[in-house]
């Protein structure tokens, strides 16, 4: 068994990179990134046409500013970093199960057994590639370095031509020619080095190896150790993260909604398109806003069915920030989408079509955002006598039959329209009971009067002919009993009515019309 | 206008779509614009794309059912039985395993009266706007995701949002068109104006009563009828009658035996659990 072979996935200059997947159309710009504030913000990455107009990392900005008048400069970004480095892993996971993340826009992929999907004469330049243009489809410009031990192939993978591959056993030869800031040594034995006059890897490799310690301690023996291409560090695989970020950092605080939500969409936008490489949906969104000048909130919008949308999750946040506006102008914000696996139907050739699940989670989401959770679902009846009550349930339709079939003839039954709340109102009866007998037949009905009762169906006219009374009980054995004497009444000329009276109170009450 | 010139100028190049157009009826013939539109006209002389609804009143004022593609509106005032008949059309759909929605503007469902005609509750989507600018905008997303029947019941005067604006109803009709879905719009009046290709009106509808006088009375049938008033191509004025039995009561309705048999008890789940038991015992 041969020694287990290593990817390395770096993305050189991280925090630029991760500023432009942000922010893509400052490409053709003349753009650092900076870190510090004022005056004393330093240059910590620069793009080529900043470089070519002579600006350097290191260099402060008013010295960048001098070389370059037309520089663009932006901040260090937190959250536009954990979201690129999140993306570069989750491009690494496309392809291994074994993913570590170095941070700094730097992953390692185990590539066992990943070859024999690349059956070339060359099949670990061939996934090399691959990794490549992933990443490139992630707006992530990263290199691929490919060798026995991580060092190896991070150095690979930071040499031009890219995708770069050091052959098993070849380390030491490969790193040999290269400087010795490669191996990126502490300063003070970088120091001792220089003054020894040891200048490449190479050089340093010849070295006796317990002289070197005896002299440099244990970071000199390790770094000897790194230069004879010995890398005992082991690939620490990552647990697959709970949620997805996306955010960033605004240059300019943000008052109004419609800006946030430009720059909220291509947030979603990538965080959609990360959510379906993995082949995830979101079901829940949550939202954190930094607010000027030191506030933060938290908001989390749950979907009704998993989805990826990015219409639909931005109408969500819309109307999430409508209806509780932040209050403060917006200086950062952060999405992070809690994933799950989208629904799945399998379609029929004879039997009715099965809607969509994926346009079915979207429309749901989109209703519920319209009218409400409450006012949403598919109805049940609820057990007990009162016709009013129901109950909603998420609206999850089996698979339709494989084969059509004609509906059964219908039965023609009278459905009653229910009226919720039940109306008050006023009645006139027979009086031909005791007062709180519910053998008082209906004699007349009346609305009384009021605002809410003009927004509502009016119910009033002589009664025709009544029906009753039907009682109805429930919990007759609870502290709040129902009991009630329900009539069918028709008005003349005015339709056919239920109402009832509460026994407890004597109030009446219409609860439906038969329609 | 290029577009429609451009594919006349198509079919006058390709001499078999050109003999095809020639072997359509003359009343097709100008009208037709696309293959889609050829297809759907056949479908519906044929009477295959309609959507049979288990109301045979209905039926055959639709010959056959509630044609695809078009918003079908159906007018009724109070107690016209316009909503016993929306729901029939619901259940006759969910039954046979299609998905359908009822954008409910009066909050009026009683999912009991609905089970009791024999719809699968688990394919019905119910939605209840307050407002009839929302419950326009719904139903175009329903029909924009593929709900192959979609139910639109405006209520009982007052609708809050009167008739609504007339764009609207024309772009849920051409949403119905788009996705070929069958539209049901129950409305007190006149609402969606042309963009209705089907108008329908219920009529003022008579109860009948069982029992006289002093003796205890029991609602047995509601009768109404159906009238075509608007379909591209008939006539006006074709009008079906149609009777509704009350919940609880056996059919034929006017039957006047009762208690009614065991059988039919099982079978008949009354939308008020507690009226029928009592209405055997006032009764018998």
């Amino acid at each position: 068994m041969g020694s287990p072979r290593t990817a390395c996935l770096l993305l050189p200059l991280f925090p630029l990179a991760a500023r432009l997947r942000s922010e893509p159309e400052l490409a053709r710009e003349a753009l650092v990134v900076v870190e510090g504030n004022g005056n004393a913000a330093r240059v910590v990455a620069a793009t080529r046409i900043a470089r070519a107009a002579g600006v350097r990392p290191g260099l402060s900005l008013p010295q960048a500013r001098a070389l370059c008048p037309k520089l663009v400069a932006r901040p260090r970004d937190g959250e536009c970093e954990r979201a690129a480095q999140e993306a570069l892993l989750e491009v690494a996971e496309a392809f291994s199960p074994r993913v570590e993340d170095a941070g700094e826009g730097t992953a390692y992929l185990d590539l066992e057994g990943l070859e024999r999907h690349y059956p070339g004469s060359t099949p670990e330049l061939d996934l090399g590639r691959s990794l490549m243009a992933a990443a490139d489809a992630a707006s992530l410009p990263a290199r691929v370095g490919i060798a026995t031990s991580k060092l190896a192939a991070r150095i690979a993978a930071s040499l031009p031509d890219p995708p770069v591959r050091v052959p098993t056993g070849e380390e030491a030869a490969f790193l040999a020619p290269l400087p010795l800031q490669r191996l990126a040594p502490e300063v003070d034995v970088a120091g001792t080095l220089e003054r020894w006059g040891v200048r490449s890897v190479g050089d340093f490799a010849k070295l006796p190896a317990a002289r070197v310690a005896s002299r440099l301690g244990r970071a000199g023996r390790e770094l000897h150790a790194t230069a004879r291409g010995i890398d005992p560090r082991p690939l620490i695989p990552r647990e697959p993260p709970p949620a997805f970020h996306e955010g960033m950092n605004l240059e300019w605080p943000l008052v109004a909604l419609e800006p946030f939500l430009f720059v909220g969409r291509a947030a979603l936008d990538r965080l959609c398109q990360r959510l379906e490489s993995r082949g995830f949906a979101c079901v829940r969104l949550e939202l954190s806003l930094r607010l000027e000048p030191d506030g933060h909130q938290e908001r989390a919008i749950d979907l009704p069915a998993p989805t990826r949308d990015v219409k639909t999750l931005l109408t969500l946040v819309r109307l999430e920030l409508e209806a509780r506006p932040p209050g403060a102008p917006v200086a950062g914000f952060s999405f992070a989408a809690h994933p799950d696996r989208p629904r799945e139907a399998q379609l029929s050739l004879y039997g009715p079509a099965a809607l969509s699940p994926d346009k079915l989670a979207t429309t749901l989401a989109r209703l519920f955002a319209l009218l409400g959770p409450e006012r949403v679902g598919s109805p049940r009846p609820v057990d007990g006598h009162c016709p009013e009550r129901f109950t909603l349930v998420d609206f999850t339709p089996p698979p339709p039959p494989e084969v059509r079939r004609a509906p059964r003839a219908g039965r023609g039954l009278l459905a009653v329209r229910v009226l919720r709340p039940p109306m008050e109102i006023e009645v006139i009866t027979d009086g031909a009971g005791p007062a709180d007998s519910a053998c008082l037949a209906p004699l007349e009905i009346r609305t009384p009067a009021s605002a809410e009762a003009a927004k509502r169906p009016q119910v009033e006219g002589e009664v025709k002919v009544a029906s009753g009374p039907w009682g109805l009980e429930e919990d007759w054995w609870a502290e709040d009993p129902t009991g009630r004497d329900y009539w069918d009444v028709e008005l003349a000329g005015r339709g056919l009515y239920r109402i009832y009276r509460e026994r407890a109170t004597g109030v009446w009450y219409a609860d439906g019309i038969y329609d | 206008m290029a577009e429609p010139l451009a594919r006349e100028s198509i079919l006058e190049m390709s001499p078999a779509l050109r003999q095809l157009r020639s072997s359509l009826p003359e009343a097709f013939r100008s009208r037709l614009r696309s293959a889609r539109e050829l297809d759907r006209e056949i479908r519906d002389a044929a009477g295959e794309g309609a959507f049979p609804t288990a109301v045979p009143a209905l039926d055959r004022l639709l010959d056959g059912g509630l044609p695809r593609g078009q918003l079908v509106e159906l007018v009724g005032g109070r107690c016209s039985g316009r909503f016993s008949t929306l729901l029939a059309v619901l259940a006759a759909a969910t039954s046979v395993g299609e998905a359908a929605a009822l954008v409910d503007l009066g909050d009026g469902l009683d999912p009991e009266a609905v089970l009791a005609l024999g719809a699968d509750l688990e394919r019905l989507l119910w939605l209840r706007p307050t407002a009839l600018k929302d419950g326009l905008a719904a139903a175009e997303m329903l029909l924009a995701s593929g709900f192959p029947l979609v139910v639109l019941d405006l209520g009982q005067p007052p609708v809050r949002g009167g008739r609504g604006v007339e764009a609207a109803w024309l772009r849920l009709a051409r949403a119905a068109r788009a996705q070929d879905a069958a539209l049901l719009v129950g409305t007190p009046y006149r609402a969606s104006g042309t963009a209705a290709g089907v108008v329908l009106k219920a009529g003022r509808a008579r109860a009948t009563w069982l029992g006289q006088g002093a003796s205890p009375r029991l609602l047995a049938e509601y009768s109404s009828n159906l009238m075509l008033e608007k379909r591209r191509g008939q006539l006006p004025g074709r009008t079906e009658g149609f009777t509704l039995t009350a919940p609880g009561v056996p059919q034929p309705a006017a039957a006047p035996t009762l208690p009614e048999s065991r059988s039919q008890k099982r079978e008949e789940k009354p939308a008020l659990a507690a009226v029928p038991l009592l209405r055997r015992v006032a009764a018998g």
